[in-house]
């Protein structure tokens, strides 16, 4: 024992003489780790003499121009968002019944459909994506764009749910209780009390969705047939088969939109709701 | 298109509200609405139904009934609706090939949740005890995650490739090239660079849920920050350790992207095997079996994990 704490005693007051400054570089050395690749990729996207070559000569904006005059660049975009948009309408519809389900009934297999609201999360994206195209395309013959829309539908709902379900079982019934007493019937309370509280949480469980619809590759690449690729389908081409300089731009506009989509997702709702993944 | 047929009905008589004010027209609605509440609430079975069905019944049909044909499938010869057949799951277990794929598939997932989960638990044990701007700093670290997979992967082409950022600033500083990208160490630096921002979370959660009065009778007692780590801190977060590790390990062992543009030819992974199957070899069952074979495996680890008490499906209920 004493041998032991030979050894660990000076560990111990090492420890503890420097635990703050200790905690510093970890915090700063890793979230160095998480944005330096990201700074690369903006960087990069300024840099002249084209596709992986640093340091770059000089900067330019000429990339940026030849994106926006990229029509198969513009095309994707212009896919996704129509497979984007009304998936996120879908997922905000069925998270705000789940959740609203969750919270206020007691019902057979209501804990079922908690499960199944997680279970997307956890199952490998691969497997459920294989499971897909399987009964999507082959049992079910679903046509690409509704095949790829229900896909998204899927890979959202949980994510939605997970942000939507706390502000519901937060949510102080007794306002409910009052606004009954006080006449309104539950329709009314339902779109006077209810809604506008619960509101910020449905909001923000819509633009995770959207983020996630926007960057959703996994069930795409295996749901879809060759035409039209979403831009993550794009992207992904563009990578394996040929990179353009245009790459690095792409991945600039993929970032604006995460960026401001979690940014305005925060403001109306706390971090750590959008925290849980 | 599945879409729930409740709550939408716009009022269909709208053309003989057109004179009437805002509040007229929505008491119409209001009117209809609430003969309709007050016919379910007289039915609560038909009104649960009304709301937990349709999600209920899209996941049930767009997610377990797939996952169950899969399964058939997978008993298929050469295509859906072939012959029933052992043959995918024979041909998988006696090919020395696939097994060493599983095998480094399994090195490799553990080797990344090993150091995402130290990384992780460094980091969010840093932020709860000894940071004030933890909402800054929980932002920074889940940022990232929000963005394109894909992007974040060609990031660390970028910078690992040879004459990439890396080894052009190692030039720089008169070191040697290393030349990263396409090695085992690429792929793990990429699975630890897309997955940390998830483990750090489950980690926070529950040490921001942690009694801060413990450490500190921990210490009253003589025990030393190391000490009281392993024996206070530690065992009290599990369930957010297990938590963290499952949502790593898991994913790493089905993924077929990091590999695919990080790893080099001698780096496949399992996930890679069934992309093929479905990209260029189009051995649908085959892919299927293989699918089987992943799900069997993180089956197991969810009930190695559900035994070590991570609360994975509760994350997001009731704790909050």
């Amino acid at each position: 024992m004493s041998a032991i704490d030979r050894v660990t005693d000076p560990l111990e007051r090492f420890t503890q003489a420097h635990a703050a400054r200790m905690a510093a570089a970890v915090i700063v050395s890793v979230i160095a780790f998480l944005w330096l690749p990201i700074g690369v990729l903006v960087f990069m996207s300024f840099a002249d003499g084209g596709v992986l070559s640093f340091p770059p000569d000089e900067l330019t904006l000429r990339w940026y121009r030849e994106f926006l005059t990229n029509d198969a660049a513009i095309d994707a975009i212009v896919t996704t968002l129509t497979i984007s948009i009304p998936a996120t309408g879908i997922t905000v519809a069925l998270s705000t019944m789940i959740a609203y389900a969750i919270d206020r009934y007691v019902f057979p297999g209501r804990s079922w459909l908690q499960l199944l609201a997680t279970l997307p999360i956890i199952v490998p994206l691969v497997v459920t994506g294989v499971a897909m195209v399987l009964f999507f395309k082959g049992t079910l013959g679903l046509p690409d764009y509704v095949a790829v829309v229900i896909a998204h539908v899927i890979r959202t709902v949980p994510f939605a749910t997970l942000v939507i379900l706390p502000t519901f079982l937060s949510f102080d019934r007794g306002l409910e209780e009052a606004s009954k007493d006080l006449g309104a019937d539950e329709f009314e309370t339902f779109r006077q009390v209810t809604l506008p509280n619960v509101f910020p949480g449905v909001v923000a469980g819509g633009l995770l969705a959207f983020t996630l619809s926007f960057n959703e590759f996994v069930y795409t690449y295996f749901v879809k047939g060759s035409g039209d690729p979403t831009l993550p389908v794009y992207i992904w081409n563009q990578i394996r088969y040929n990179v353009t300089p245009e790459v690095n731009v792409i991945s600039v506009v993929f970032l604006a939109v995460a960026v401001s989509m979690v940014l305005a997702a925060v403001s109306i709702t706390r971090v750590e709701l959008i925290a849980q993944r | 298109m599945p879409e729930s047929p409740s709550s939408t009905d716009e009022p269909a008589d709208g053309s003989g509200d057109e004179l009437a004010t805002d509040g007229g027209s929505t008491a119409g609605v209001d009117g209809r609405m609430s003969g309709l509440t007050t016919y379910l609430r007289e039915r609560p079975r038909l009104r649960t139904l009304a709301i937990a069905g349709p999600p209920y019944g899209i996941l049930v049909l767009f997610f377990a009934i797939p996952l169950l044909a899969m399964l058939v499938v997978s008993f298929q010869a050469d295509q859906i609706g072939g012959a029933w057949t052992l043959h995918n799951y024979t041909d998988f277990l006696t090919s020395e090939t696939y097994l060493t794929v599983v095998w480094r598939t399994f090195l490799i997932s553990v080797q990344v949740t090993a150091i995402v989960a130290a990384v992780g638990y460094a980091l969010a044990y840093s932020i709860v005890r000894f940071s004030r701007r933890t909402t800054l700093l929980l932002l920074l670290v889940i940022l990232p995650f929000w963005t394109s997979y894909i992007i974040r992967m060609y990031a660390w082409i970028n910078i690992l490739q040879s004459d990439g950022v890396l080894d052009s600033l190692l030039d720089l500083a008169g070191l040697p090239a290393l030349g990263l990208l396409y090695t085992d160490t690429a792929v793990l630096i990429g699975f630890t660079y897309v997955w940390l921002p998830l483990a750090v979370l489950p980690f926070y959660a529950s040490l921001t849920n942690l009694d801060g009065d413990l450490i500190e009778a921990s210490k009253d007692l003589g025990a030393g920050p190391i000490r009281t780590f392993l024996s206070v801190t530690l065992p009290m977060t599990i369930n957010g350790v297990v938590t963290g590790i499952v949502l790593v390990f898991i994913p790493t062992f089905g993924s077929f992207i990091t590999p695919r543009l990080l790893g080099g030819t001698n780096n496949i992974m399992i996930g890679m095997v069934i992309e093929n199957q479905f990209k260029s070899a189009f051995n649908w069952p085959f892919g299927a079996a293989i699918g089987m074979v992943i799900s069997v495996v993180v089956v197991a680890l969810l009930v190695v994990a559900m035994r070590l008490g991570g609360g994975l499906f509760g994350a997001g209920g009731e704790t909050a």
